[in-house]
């Protein structure tokens, strides 16, 4: 359904063939709908309303990424920085100032925008693949900091946060309002995704992913497109972040930085459901949360790093043979199916 | 002033160690612009062949250079053939293959060796030389000299052999070397070979001086980028001198703010670079961006 990729004069016009918002709305509703059901029925299987849990949140955090990796091609692998910025700003707001984290939102997807603008800004004015080198380098430096400013982030021993159960302090005793939560997230950060997607920004995106020359002579700033799709799509990822430490109410820098157990992983999720597609990401997260979980349980306790031998092997295939992901081949096998008739 | 001479030694030797690690990765990211993040990994699969070497046939670890880079080599001709060419038209499919590279290598190892770190002890690791009040030891020292020999060799095998020419060629315009008769596949094939045959060598030069872990590749593999665009992507020079820079940064970072900073100094050194003069040190400008254009 993808239009040509080239900016478009006015995208919410009604011209054939180009998709709206108010178009992607139903489909929006019907996911979310039938992901709500889903939570409610699992409400009360414990293990797999968490398995959901965390599905979800990967989801959000997957749709996140979407938005600079898929639509604009730039491949991070330093979401997990964002993921963490999120994640001590609510962490330290919440515990030295009482502060809700409902409001912590708003500083900690400031702060993630920001610092990723500042990052990013030095790599996206060069061509080239210096912006993927660039993020693994601040992970690096991410988990360095981390190490060092313990006031902030409790060192390597972690940062705890209170127990006072609530809804304006986003802590819950039922589980199934955690589930709650991370579809809150999922849902707002796919209508941000189908907005941007929709939006001049997402064509703009997508022209420089495209061709980047072509992109520049028809008059867009590269620059500037590359850092508001980097900025919506860190907010969005460091708004994870707070979810999530009120979720867990412990974070370490190791686990929090973890090269492949965030960073790595949501870009993964990303290429498995289909990059660039808006519902690619959270179809992978649905798949490979639960793959993770059952490779954890069964291979990496037979054999030690077998878990990730397996996902190394499916990022390496993926990579070679799956480029656009399931979506991606589902929507070539219809194509063709089409084109026949 | 004893302190200070300390921290240069500490930086000089830790950048020949540096050099030597970019060396290869010079060859494979800087001449033909493949984004290897697997380079630590083939470094520490260097290191332990040069442990199985040393275990198992009872071999110096510096003998072990001559079975170890050949195996490399022929890994890096199955990498490429494999998994590098089919992607050469994709540069963000390669960062996601070569760190699934990574991550198998790593993982593999792990298996294997069940997580038990290992060290090599040579005669000459244990002898010390002393100058004045600086101490170091020979191994560190033969790593510096294997790194300036390996960057003059490179150096001269692409200014003036006939393949070092095609390698250039082939980095520069693939479409026009073919037109002159390169086969360009071939070439391709065997820089990466030789890249990570030198990822062997320097991982062998190591081996004697760190402890062994699955994970030792990631100690390297920042440093490494970050030396190959400070010296500018391509230029043997550069990189060797681009080491030398990163290391005594390094050290006088480690010494005098904090040791646990040391990455985000070469993260600094990195962005720096890329903001005042992306072409790097000794690179041509605008040569960061050659081969990277669009090519069919």
């Amino acid at each position: 359904m993808r239009s040509a990729a080239g900016p478009v004069p006015d995208t919410r016009s009604a011209v054939d063939g180009v998709w709206t918002v108010r178009k992607e709305l139903p489909i929006w509703l019907a996911v979310v709908c039938g992901l709500g059901l889903l939570v409610f029925l699992l409400s009360g299987q414990f293990f797999y309303l968490n398995l959901l849990t965390v599905a979800l949140l990967f989801g959000g955090l997957a749709v996140s990424w979407n938005i600079i990796g898929g639509y604009g091609g730039q491949f991070s692998i330093a979401h997990s920085v964002f993921f963490a910025i999120g994640a001590y700003t609510a962490g330290n707001l919440f515990k030295h100032f009482d502060i809700s984290p409902w409001i912590s939102l708003i500083p900690a997807m400031v702060l993630s925008a920001g610092i990723a603008a500042l990052v990013s800004w030095p790599v996206f004015r060069l061509k080239g693949p210096f912006f993927a080198i660039a993020t693994m380098a601040l992970t690096e430096v991410a988990i360095a900091f981390a190490m060092h400013f313990d006031l902030i982030t409790g060192g390597a021993s972690g940062l705890t946060i209170p127990y006072r159960a609530g809804l304006e302090n986003m802590i819950f005793q039922a589980r199934w309002a955690y589930a709650v939560l991370f579809l809150g997230y999922l849902a707002a950060a796919l209508a941000v995704s189908v907005i941007v997607y929709r939006s001049r920004l997402g064509f703009y995106l997508q022209a420089v992913r495209d061709n980047e020359n072509a992109a520049e002579a028809s008059g867009i700033n590269v620059l500037a497109t590359k850092l508001k799709g980097m900025a919506i799509s860190a907010a969005l990822t460091g708004a994870g972040g707070v979810f999530y430490m009120m979720y867990v109410r412990i974070v370490e820098p190791a686990g929090l930085l973890s090269l492949f157990d965030v960073g790595v992983k949501i870009a993964l999720i990303a290429l498995i459901g289909g990059i660039g597609t808006i519902y690619g990401p959270l179809l992978g997260a649905l798949l490979l949360i639960p793959l993770d979980y059952w490779l954890r349980a069964f291979v990496g306790s037979a054999v030690p790093g077998g878990n990730l031998m397996v996902l190394a092997l499916i990022l390496i295939l993926g990579a070679l043979f799956m480029k656009r992901g399931i979506f991606g081949a589902l929507k070539q096998a219809l194509d063709a199916v089409w084109r026949r008739q | 002033m004893e302190q200070l001479l300390n921290v240069i030694t500490l930086g000089l030797l830790l950048g020949g160690i540096y050099a030597l690690v970019s060396v290869g990765l010079n060859l494979i990211f800087g001449v033909i612009r493949i984004i290897n993040f697997a380079q630590g990994e083939f470094l520490m699969l260097g290191m332990y062949g040069a442990y199985l070497g040393y275990s198992v046939l009872a071999l110096d670890p510096y003998v072990t250079v001559l079975i170890v880079v050949p195996a490399l080599i022929l890994l890096g001709v199955v990498v490429y053939w494999l998994v590098m060419r089919p992607l050469q038209n994709e540069p963000m499919m390669q960062v996601f293959a070569s760190f699934g590279l990574l991550l198998l290598l790593q993982n593999i190892v792990l298996a294997i060796t069940g997580g038990l770190s290992f060290s090599i002890n040579t005669p000459l690791s244990q002898v010390a030389l002393s100058l004045g009040p600086v101490q170091f030891s020979v191994s560190r020292l033969i790593v510096l000299v294997a790194a300036a020999l390996a960057a003059a060799a490179l150096g001269v095998f692409l200014a003036r052999s006939t393949v070092g020419k095609a390698i250039r060629a082939v980095a520069q315009d693939r479409r026009a070397a073919q037109l002159m008769g390169i086969n360009v596949q071939t070439t391709y094939m065997w820089t990466f070979g030789i890249g990570t045959g030198l990822a062997g060598l320097a991982g062998v030069l190591l081996s004697p001086i760190y402890t062994l872990s699955p994970h030792i590749g990631g100690n390297f593999v920042m440093a490494a980028f970050a030396v190959v665009v400070l010296g500018g992507l391509g230029s043997v020079a550069g990189a060797f001198v681009g080491g030398f820079i990163v290391g005594l940064t390094e050290a006088f970072a480690g010494y005098y703010i904090d040791p646990e900073l040391k990455h985000a100094v070469i993260f600094i050194v990195f962005i720096a670079v890329l903001l005042v003069r992306p072409s790097g040190l000794f690179g041509k400008v605008g040569a960061e961006e050659v081969g990277l254009r669009e090519q069919s």
